[in-house]
């Protein structure tokens, strides 16, 4: 019973950050049509700018993405008016072989300046833990559950009552009329892949400490984006946050409980079992 | 439908391919026709890819399980059981078969959407690798070594480099040409209809069922009997190779930017990368890490912004431009 | 006020428009009419920067605005309401029209113009919490107009805007539209229904195929023979 608790409340706090990685993969899908396979490799490039910046100038990365965040955000901008746009409203599989390559650059870019031994990234909140009742909790994962939730709450009400969040929506729902109220709608496509990536240096730093990692590692972190991003009905943001405690609580009874192979296998089962029976996925409205 | 079929394969060109393509062996130092081999796997991979993801338009990124089952399986039923690789061969094709099949039910019954499709193929991928690598008869983490190929063709073997070379050759002939039969038979109608437009497709009476699972059973079985020739060629089944999803992307990379969807674009595609990335990881693997991959990353940037339609349609266009 | 000038335009080189010459002025209600495909939405999407001008010009109160792009043309003030109203339906009534004064010219008036377009559509003002996509088709079309008014528009260009309603609230529309001319709006109002423009406008545009065929006031337009002939595509 002690083990159940423990992997539920553990799945929850890593599936809230499996959340945020989705919500950035969410508006720009929704804004875009676009899925981006080089998701994980910018998170991958989150850590590594951590890492980067510890080495020279000793800085948590918990701090270094006062740095990161404006960086990555910059990169996300460029990435899609030079690489994505070109060849955006072309065949979602050649747009996807796209973000493919970029994603080579980014694990191949990292593996030259950092070589592919695993590394660690130290943080002062590493070894911290925090115990109620039975339940032993990591200080990080704690962190990383408060900060994902606050930035998801926050995306969304600068979504629901902004103008720049309503010209964003307005984009998703109907772009030609977004267009024709004065929209410019390349530009807001701009700025939500840049935002969808920017969310990733502070995802990456909150996936920190504690992870061991490696330049090959991106796919994997795509990977689980996508199934939560798909678990969550691609846009809907209550729905991908609970996609991603979905995919968290499966991750974390698989290990506690079973054998290590089929403990790995349990995210993918759950999430075929629920598309099967809810190809809409976690969406209550249809 | 069928005269534009036998036009194609009376006309000189496939032949004067096929010919220059099998005098090539005799021609080429063995590193070159390392690079061939593999290019004409891919090739292969892509173009059997292609029934599924380009003329049916159903993203699967099922295939390595396929490749797995072909690979793995006839390995391990060699090595471990002394089954006749050919039977191996048969009997992956037909798992392969069931599984395809399987797939293509899930799909039909519970009426995925193309993300939703990519995605659960994606998971059935992993969930096999996980598998493999997780179960020793098939060879687990360590994979499979097979024996020496001593030119014996009862035992699977063909002899090493030109023998592979030349059986790669039929089969990638081979899948090209069932992409051509069923582009031009009324198979291909159906599945093309589906690809635009499903429902519609089911109105003017096109068994959404029947024509799925055909498309990917063929398409599975291919990919298979490739998968065994990929395994006895390197002599080694390694699972981190030849289950991997990673192999899915690369046969989905290759298949898009050649031309989704018509006979000859994705083996085009592979054509044009493959060997880009076998000669690149050859000159500059072992200088630093990385590095080759990441010019591979750059070519595949560059083509697929050069040719946003993919290579195949690009060059029909210059060719119509000229004419 | 809008004018075209030797208007030539259309998609991926095509030219659906030839050598077009057409002028609003100011607080004018101009009909453009003719059959489907004529080129009437084309016409209006070059008008809103959507469609590049292949040759020719556009101009605004004299002013080349030929190569300006689709949003400074908003904040000019020549404002769309789409066919088909194209409201956002997952947003509300409120925030379709707030979205309506986006541009950096109308933002500072969206108080006052919200309430102005609520005096015209009392019955939004009833709906202002609803979803959009939730509304009849005459209620959307009101969010149409109401958000294009709320972009500040000096010429207000309306495609179809009877298209799928009811006769009473094609009535209804008609009568705002002739509110808005009462209070000075400049109007391009592009139809299919021809009795309902010529009764409404002050001038009318027959567009066959891609050329002006007949132009003038209501009775010239009536009684020309090439109408009729545009109409049935003869």
């Amino acid at each position: 019973m002690e083990e159940l608790l423990q992997a539920l409340v553990q799945g929850f706090l890593m599936g809230s950050a499996y959340g945020l990685l989705a919500l950035g993969m969410g508006l720009v899908y929704g804004v875009s049509g676009i899925v981006n396979f080089s998701h994980g490799d910018f998170v991958s490039l989150g850590m590594y700018l951590c890492l980067a910046i510890y080495t020279a100038l000793a800085l948590d990365p918990y701090v270094s993405v006062i740095f990161t965040l404006p960086a990555m955000t910059i990169l996300g901008a460029l990435t899609y008016r030079y690489l994505i746009k070109p060849i955006a409203g072309r065949q979602l599989l050649m747009v996807i072989q796209l973000t493919l390559g970029v994603a080579l650059l980014l694990q191949n870019g990292l593996m030259m300046a950092f070589g592919g031994q695993p590394t660690r990234v130290p943080s002062m909140l590493e070894s911290k833990l925090f115990i109620v009742g039975d339940v032993i909790m990591r200080a990080p994962h704690l962190v990383a559950a408060g900060v994902s939730f606050t930035l998801a709450a926050a995306l969304y009400v600068m979504l629901q009552s902004t103008d720049v969040g309503r010209s964003i929506r307005a984009v998703q729902q109907e772009p030609r009329a977004a267009a024709l109220m004065g929209v410019d709608v390349g530009r807001v496509q701009v700025l939500t892949f840049a935002i969808g990536i920017g969310i990733l240096a502070i995802a990456a730093a909150l996936l920190l400490p504690g992870m061991p990692i490696q330049p090959n590692q991106g796919l994997r972190f795509t990977v689980i984006t996508l199934l939560v991003f798909v678990l969550g009905g691609m846009t809907n943001f209550v729905a991908i946050m609970l996609g991603g405690i979905v995919i968290g609580v499966a991750e974390a009874i698989g290990t506690i409980y079973m054998t290590h192979t089929t403990g790995q296998l349990l995210p993918y089962l759950i999430f075929v079992a629920i598309m099967l029976f809810r190809p809409q996925g976690l969406v209550w409205r249809s | 439908m069928r005269p534009d079929f036998y036009r194609t394969l009376l006309s000189p060109w496939p032949w004067l391919v096929l010919t220059v393509g099998a005098v090539m062996p005799l021609l080429l130092p063995n590193y070159y026709l390392h690079i061939l081999t593999v290019t004409l796997i891919y090739a292969a991979l892509a173009s059997a890819w292609n029934i599924v993801g380009g003329i049916a338009g159903q993203i699967s990124l099922a295939h390595s399980l396929f490749v797995g089952a072909g690979a793995m399986l006839s390995s391990a039923l060699l090595v471990k059981l002394g089954v006749n690789m050919w039977l191996g061969m048969l009997a992956a094709a037909a798992v392969s078969a069931v599984i395809g099949a399987l797939v293509s039910f899930i799909d039909y019954r519970f009426r995925l959407g193309h993300l939703s499709f990519a995605l659960i193929t994606l998971a059935f991928a992993e969930m096999a690798e996980i598998y493999v690598i997780g179960t020793d008869f098939l060879g687990g983490a360590s994979g499979l070594f097979l024996p020496r190929d001593t030119g014996d063709i009862t035992q699977f073997q063909f002899g090493g480099g030109r023998g592979a070379y030349w059986v790669m050759l039929g089969m990638t002939a081979l899948c090209i040409l069932v992409n051509l039969a069923i582009l031009t038979s009324p198979l291909g109608y159906n599945l093309r209809s589906m690809r635009d437009n499903e429902n519609a497709a089911q109105a003017i009476g096109v068994g959404l069922l029947r024509n799925k699972t055909l498309a990917m059973t063929i398409s599975a079985v291919l990919t298979s009997i490739i998968g065994t020739i990929y395994a006895r060629y390197l002599t080694f089944a390694d699972p981190y190779l030849l289950a991997s999803p990673v192999l899915t992307i690369e046969i989905v990379l290759f298949a898009t930017v050649g031309g989704l969807g018509s006979a000859i674009g994705p083996a085009l595609g592979a054509f044009l990368l493959a060997p880009v990335g076998e000669i690149l990881r050859g000159q500059l693997g072992d200088k630093l890490p990385g590095l080759h991959y990441f010019i591979y990353g750059l070519v595949v940037i560059g083509v697929i912004l050069a040719s946003p339609g993919g290579v195949w349609s690009f060059i029909k266009s210059l060719g119509r431009r000229r004419s | 006020m809008l004018e075209a000038r030797g208007l030539t335009a259309g998609y991926d080189g095509v030219a659906i428009l030839r050598d077009v010459n057409l002028s609003v002025g100011k607080g004018e209600i101009v009909g453009l009419l003719g059959a489907n495909n004529a080129g009437k939405s084309t016409l209006i999407n070059v008008f809103s920067g959507i469609v590049p001008a292949m040759a020719g010009q556009i101009l605004l109160e004299g002013e080349d605005i030929t190569h300006v792009s689709a949003p400074r043309r908003v904040e000019m003030g020549v404002v769309q309401v789409p066919e088909g109203r194209l409201v956002f339906p997952q947003m509300t009534v409120r925030e379709n029209l707030l979205l309506g004064g986006f541009n950096a010219t109308a933002r500072p008036n969206r108080p006052r113009e919200l309430d102005h377009v609520l005096s015209l559509f009392p019955r939004l003002g009833e709906r202002l919490g609803q979803n959009a996509g939730t509304l009849s088709g005459g209620e959307q079309q009101m969010v149409a107009i109401g958000r294009g008014l709320m972009a500040g528009a000096r010429v207000l260009m309306l495609d179809e805007p009877s298209l799928g309603l009811s006769p009473l609230f094609v009535q209804f529309i008609f009568e705002i539209i002739d509110k808005l001319h009462a209070a000075g709006m400049t109007i391009l109002l592009v139809e299919q229904n021809l009795s309902l423009t010529l009764k409404h406008a002050d001038r009318c545009y027959v567009l066959e195929r891609g050329v002006v065929a007949v132009e003038g006031d209501a009775e010239t337009v009536r009684n020309d023979p090439r109408t009729r002939a545009a109409y049935l595509g003869m």
